[in-house]
């Protein structure tokens, strides 16, 4: 065949279908979705699927990168150009929930068959929350917990079935797996004074029943002395003020750091990495029998106020939710769901891990939600770091962000 | 018509056109961000406010809040002592190996052409690269100085607060040096030989030779590698981000990445531009030093 008569059978093909595509195109509603997942990621994936059923609503997928996503969303709703659905950080949500910016969901939500409050983890589920109402649906979740080196344990006349549970333990069991002249530290963890700094404080406070409106309550200042002390007998690495969960746990894989409090993000590099035995545990808590909270990460659904097709866009959402079991399996990300048990992988000490984050997310609590978020966080990570540098007591430096929250809070 | 197009080919109205475009093309990519900067400092703004001029204006609430702020002095002291080190450890570092590859040894030029690698290396990628060296633990500077007995233990750069600014003031030397260099080297081959012929003749040692003659024959070249070097420093943003962040506690934060901070980690847009008016109040004065210096050349 020449060129031509390609050139000539393309058109006819093209000529025969139009109608059928026009014709499909004047019923489609379009509906656009803005996120951070790339191409292996779920959002795409879903989308992809989603548009292969043919239901009537076509979506169209952009992919935003993490730094641009709050930037992009403002732009783009201050210029009336948002987008239909986008995948926000949940402790950013309350920023554009609280200014209208998203759609109130509480009705559809109650309405739904698919998307249930019920199924969710607390945690995630007060992320989407906004003055009682629901402006979004968790998109997936994380958490953070205890990992430990069972080896080094073995080696120090630790027992590696016995992680250390409450705060005294750690900082004993870091005494004693602290070995300067192996260049190990007892344990890692990241104060960095960016959101990884409060993500990682956040649930020690809360333990000590401290919140975000009292940060310089007893049981803050009790964890914020817990973290000197590790600081200051060089029970982890001083660079833990300037560096970031990802690099402090991969201290813990090269074997330089003997437990490491991190998130399920690491499964899969430590699975490749560490050449040791390793598990997880649930974070230590202040005394035996406190309550128990953690971290919560990870991005929730949201639709613009400004969507003209709301109902289509929440029957995308409804989709998206209706595959979240498909979320670990296929994607390796874990659902916000308490109702769906995360499958096997085969791999012993990744599945035992999974168990205890699925269990730690019970108690992961959502940091906010609040307008003014990064504020408050900043506040934390001032206080975080002029403790641990010395600069102020623990007492001081929270007495000081509580004042800086309390005028943020009003 | 006809004279107008003349005008324009061959005229005033040539000269005219000279003049405007490059006006034009400086107001709109430099004057109006300039001054919607300042505007945004005495207005309150958040961002669902950006997209639009109309915002409630606050006199000047963001620069009294700006400046009662328990942080803003240590971080101008930083700037300062960042700006201060960073251009002096660049020109004399600078300085001594333009004066080195002036001697024109073989394969001089060769060399002198390899140092300009560093400067241009991206910003962030030459943080990452210190970041190593820089490492508390396994950082190669620390062993180095370990293995020479100038350190007992560790000197943790990144996470001390008292070397936190220093580190960076290290790695922003290394990145400015090679540039400095260059310009100094173009100034110094600009000197004509016979003044240096003439002055040994007259029996005057090389010190001699390098006050009298060097140093006031490059003093326009000097003025404006100094100006430049203020410049470049004040914008010197990706080192930061990449070894410090600011930390710890503000120890190595200066005004150019608090004021990034503040408008995109914690969107408040005005305190940002706030900070920046501050700011294009030292760079204008720079600026006001770099034109006079070339000004001179030009003459010249």
């Amino acid at each position: 065949m020449t060129m031509k008569t390609w050139l000539a059978a393309g058109a006819l093909a093209l000529a025969t279908a139009s109608p059928f595509v026009t014709v499909a195109h004047a019923e489609d509603v379009k509906i656009t979705v803005w996120s951070l997942d790339r191409d292996i990621q779920p959002a795409p994936n879903l989308i992809k699927d989603f548009n292969a059923l043919k239901n009537g609503i076509t979506v169209e997928y952009r992919q935003i990168q993490f730094d641009d996503v709050v930037s992009e969303a403002m732009r783009a709703y201050s210029t009336g150009q948002a987008p239909d659905i986008i995948a926000i950080d949940n402790p950013e949500h309350a920023l554009f929930s609280s200014r209208g910016a998203f759609l109130d969901l509480s009705d559809k939500i109650a309405a739904s068959s698919v998307v249930k409050t019920t199924n969710y983890f607390p945690g995630p589920l007060a992320s989407v929350m906004w003055d009682g109402k629901y402006f979004g649906i968790p998109k997936a979740t994380n958490t953070i917990a205890l990992y430990y080196n069972k080896d080094m344990f073995k080696a120090k006349g630790l027992d590696p079935d016995k992680p250390p549970q409450t705060w005294a333990e750690l900082l004993d069991a870091a005494r004693k797996l602290n070995d300067p002249s192996k260049n190990v530290y007892g344990l890692a963890f990241s104060a960095k004074a960016s959101e990884e700094g409060t993500f990682q404080f956040l649930p020690w406070a809360q333990m000590g029943g401290a919140s975000y409106q009292a940060i310089n309550a007893p049981g803050a200042v009790k964890a914020l002395d817990t973290w000197k002390t590790i600081m200051d007998e060089k029970l982890a690495s001083p660079d833990t003020l300037t560096r970031g969960q990802w690099d402090s746990a991969g201290t813990f894989n090269s074997g330089n750091a003997a437990m490491v409090i991190s998130g399920p993000w690491e499964l899969d590099r430590m699975s490749a990495e560490a050449k040791f035995d390793w598990a997880v545990t649930l974070l230590p808590v202040p005394e035996a029998g406190a309550e128990r909270s953690s971290a919560m990460g990870d991005f929730n659904w949201a639709i613009f106020s400004t969507t003209q097709h709301p109902d289509e866009a929440f029957k995308v959402l409804e989709y998206f939710a209706s595959q979240d079991d498909r979320m670990f399996k296929d994607f390796g990300q874990l659902p916000a769901r308490s109702d769906i048990a995360i499958p096997p992988t085969g791999n012993e000490k990744k599945d035992a891990a999974l168990k205890v984050f699925v269990e730690q997310l019970k108690y992961a609590k959502p940091r906010g939600p609040h307008p003014e978020w990064p504020k408050i966080s900043k506040a934390i990570q001032d206080a975080i770091q002029a403790a641990l540098t010395g600069q102020m007591s623990a007492q001081d430096a929270l007495d000081q962000a509580a004042a800086k929250i309390k005028s943020v809070l009003g | 018509m006809k004279r107008i197009f003349s005008s324009l080919a061959d005229g005033k109205g040539f000269d005219v056109a000279l003049i405007v475009f490059p006006f034009a093309f400086l107001f709109v990519m430099a004057g109006l961000p300039l001054v919607y900067n300042v505007v945004m400092s005495f207005q309150e703004v958040d961002m669902f406010s950006l997209g639009t001029f109309a915002r409630p204006f606050v006199g000047f609430k963001n620069y009294v809040t700006l400046f009662s702020q328990p942080e803003t002095w240590p971080i101008f002291k930083n700037t300062a002592i960042f700006v201060v080190a960073s251009i002096a450890g660049q020109f004399i570092i600078g300085f001594s190996l333009a004066l080195f590859f002036w001697t024109n040894f073989p394969g001089a030029s060769w060399l002198r052409g390899l140092f300009l690698v560093s400067w241009v290396m991206p910003g962030l990628v030459v943080g990452a690269i210190w970041n190593w060296i820089l490492s508390g633990d396994f950082g190669v500077l620390n062993y180095l100085l370990h293995t020479l007995g100038i350190i007992d233990s560790n000197i943790f750069w990144r996470s001390d607060p008292s070397y936190a600014l220093w580190a960076v003031i290290i790695a922003n030397i290394w990145l400015g040096t090679s540039f400095n260099m260059i310009l100094l080297s173009v100034g110094l081959s600009a000197i004509p030989n016979d003044l240096f012929e003439a002055a040994e003749l007259d029996g005057a040692n090389a010190f001699q030779r390098f006050a009298t003659i060097t140093v006031p024959m490059m003093r326009s070249t000097i003025g404006a590698v100094i100006s430049l070097g203020l410049i470049f420093t004040l914008q010197q943003f990706d080192l930061f981000a990449a070894i410090t962040s600011g930390g710890p506690n503000n120890a190595s934060n200066v005004t150019q990445y608090w004021a990034w901070d503040l408008s995109f980690r914690q969107y408040d847009f005005a305190q940002g531009a706030t900070i920046s008016v501050v700011m294009i109040v030292f760079v204008m004065i720079a600026s006001i030093v770099y034109v006079r210096s070339t000004r001179h050349e030009v003459r010249g």
